[in-house]
């Protein structure tokens, strides 16, 4: 277990932002380290700084002070083009889906293929197979509009499954879905974990959901103060 | 991500606001196809007046008119002087004796009717040495029916074609072998009257189709020189053609100085080839002066683009939030904005150059239909007039291309360049 680097590591991480004229600290020091296979939850009440945590590790935000290490790369000493490089390896499941409304559900999985370049017909081959593994094979050609809150966050999970990741960064991924759909999207994130290795982190104030995971890391003003360890 | 991907993602966004992104390439539609419509029209005129010069036209020859040429520009040059100053019908013995001169030929012409039974019909009645004229437009003045007398007689007249038949149908107006009466109003004499000239026509004119230089022309009648004398009751005549032993541009050069010089500069000397070049500058100017105004509704189209691109913006704001946290690079984000002002552009070029031809065409029929600019004081309303055809030449073609894609990339910058711009974190969760 020598020398394994930790798929996100964060060192003493800062952020401070300006709101206005005031600086608001949003993270003061946060400690972290996940490594392959983890199932991460991150849980407190809002403002606790948890979502910012999760786009500095989601590489859409720079950190103000300390050290965030992505497979060892420091993010912040990157250029604006390296971290948007450093995003297509990261999949992104947002509690509002985020999905684009105007394209059919396999176009938006092939869409974030396409910005990492993957010739359209290997799109269209691996966009069936994620959606496959997500059960929407059947609904890929509606659009967004046309699918329940369920059906769209597979959607998304698809998405950010198809350019094979590095980690997933879920953000409340059931925060909008009715609790049997909720149920759903778990089980299969949770499948997705066992089965695959997948590697997760995901952000919530649900403490039920939290419990589903294999670490529940408690965060409060700014910093992590607990780790739970299911 | 690749070329076509951005190129058709960009389509993919212009497809969902259609009635939008349908009425900001209207803007450039309607700018391309002012630009088209106007320069072509231009083009298609300058043409068509260079071509009727040229039919006939002889580079041998040249035009004295009493005033100071086209150096004093066109009025000094085509109409009167104050000096009082009057070209006669004899000062061509003082112009054949000059160098180069092969020979001249006076021309008096008026304004009139020619009238038989109960048919009138306006023209313009010029007097000219029928064999001077036949021998110097040798392809245009020619008899298509009965013959042109070399030594005429008094009371010969030859009509051109438009007089014979002015809508160029099986209605002949005055054919050979007719009597006819020529009119004009002497408005000089005290009191003005009307003098009338019993005539016999001689020949009709094949078509000449132009408005020769100082050459026969199918709205007018001609009748000798000799005549015209009588008729008009001067000797003075209005114009004087000298035809050259060459056409070099130095043997014009030199007999339009001596002549201007055996008249004490009281007369100018025209070559067609002067006309020609004066023509084509004037139609430059004017082209230019219609270019301008046409691209000015191409920039109102312009800043139509700006205005919508910024809206969408707004509200693909979200979006654009997306496709960054997807990792998609800022200067993509630009890509796309720039290629969907391509796309309008494009559009909106290619619809603007097919309808303003179209236009062009249109108006070009409805300019020749009206005679409009030929139809004036030598034909009558529905006479053949003048027959425009539009011209779109290549560099036209591409130069409206290339302007409305142009105008709308450069609209399109900055919209494209605040949408690079946006935070991927504040993008997302703009509402």
């Amino acid at each position: 277990m020598t020398s394994v680097v930790a798929v996100v590591e964060a060192v003493n991480l800062e952020k401070t932002y300006m709101l206005g004229k005031v600086a608001v600290n949003a993270l003061r020091g946060v400690n972290l380290k996940v490594e392959t296979g983890d199932f991460v939850s991150i849980l407190g009440p809002s403002g606790s700084g948890k979502s910012t945590l999760l786009n500095m590790i989601g590489a859409l935000d720079k950190p103000t002070g300390g050290k965030l290490l992505v497979e060892g790369t420091d993010v912040s000493g990157l250029n604006d083009n390296q971290l948007s490089d450093l995003r297509r390896r990261i999949g992104f499941v947002f509690q509002f889906f985020n999905l684009i409304h105007r394209i059919t559900a396999r176009e938006n999985v092939e869409l974030s293929m396409s910005i990492a370049g993957v010739s359209k017909s290997e799109r269209r081959r691996r966009a069936e197979e994620v959606l496959d593994t997500v059960g929407l094979k059947e609904r890929m050609n509606h659009k967004p509009r046309e699918l329940s809150g369920g059906e769209q966050q597979r959607v998304a999970i698809a998405r950010a499954l198809a350019n094979d990741p590095k980690f997933f960064l879920m953000d409340e991924p059931t925060g909008n879905i009715d609790s049997k759909n909720a149920n759903e999207i778990i089980d299969l994130v949770k499948k997705l974990n066992e089965q695959r290795s997948v590697t997760i982190i995901m952000v919530t104030h649900d403490q039920h959901l939290a419990m589903q995971t294999k670490r529940i890391l408690q965060m409060f003003d700014g910093a992590i103060v607990k780790e739970i360890v299911t | 991500m690749k070329v076509g991907d951005v190129f058709s993602y960009a389509f993919g966004g212009i497809r969902l606001r259609k009635l939008r992104a349908g009425l900001t390439t209207l803007g450039v539609v309607i700018g391309i196809a002012a630009i088209v419509a106007l320069l072509s029209i231009t083009q298609g005129l300058q043409t068509t007046i260079t071509r009727q010069l040229q039919t006939g036209l002889a580079t041998d020859t040249l035009i004295v008119t009493t005033g100071r040429g086209l150096d004093a520009g066109i009025g000094g040059g085509f109409g009167g002087t104050d000096s009082g100053f009057a070209l006669l019908i004899n000062d061509t013995e003082t112009i054949n004796e000059l160098q180069n001169v092969e020979t001249s030929l006076a021309i008096i012409q008026r304004t009139g009717y020619i009238q038989s039974d109960n048919k009138t019909w306006f023209t313009n009645i010029v007097g000219v040495d029928f064999a001077k004229y036949a021998s110097i437009y040798s392809n245009t003045f020619v008899a298509e029916s009965g013959s042109i007398p070399l030594n005429p007689g008094s009371g010969t007249v030859v009509i051109g074609k438009l007089v014979s038949a002015p809508w160029n149908n099986e209605t002949i107006l005055f054919n050979s072998g007719d009597t006819v009466a020529l009119l004009w109003t002497n408005a000089t004499a005290r009191p003005p009257r009307n003098e009338t000239h019993t005539s016999q026509i001689a020949a009709v004119l094949k078509e000449v189709g132009g408005f020769g230089f100082g050459g026969p022309s199918d709205s007018n009648v001609y009748i000798p020189i000799s005549d015209a004398e009588n008729f008009f009751g001067t000797n003075e005549c209005d114009s004087i053609i000298v035809k050259l032993t060459n056409g070099d541009a130095t043997t014009v050069d030199s007999v339009s100085k001596a002549i201007s010089d055996a008249f004490d500069g009281e007369v100018s000397a025209i070559s067609a080839t002067a006309v020609l070049s004066l023509l084509s500058s004037v139609f430059s100017i004017i082209q230019l002066f219609l270019g301008g105004i046409a691209a000015i509704s191409l920039l109102v189209a312009g800043i139509g683009i700006m205005n919508i691109m910024i809206v969408s913006l707004m509200e693909r704001t979200r979006e654009i939030g997306i496709l960054k946290a997807l990792g998609m690079r800022s200067r993509t984000v630009l890509l796309i904005f720039l290629c969907e002002s391509v796309i309008i552009g494009l559009i909106g070029a290619i619809i603007g150059i097919a309808s303003g031809w179209g236009l062009a065409n249109v108006v070009a029929v409805f300019l020749g239909r009206g005679g409009i600019f030929m139809g004036g004081a030598n034909q009558s309303a529905g006479t053949g007039g003048l027959t425009i055809t539009p011209v779109l030449t290549a560099p036209l073609l591409l130069g409206a291309l290339a302007f409305g894609v142009g105008v709308s990339v450069i609209f399109a910058i900055y919209p494209a360049w605040r949408a690079s711009k946006l935070k991927p974190v504040e993008a997302l969760r703009y509402e």
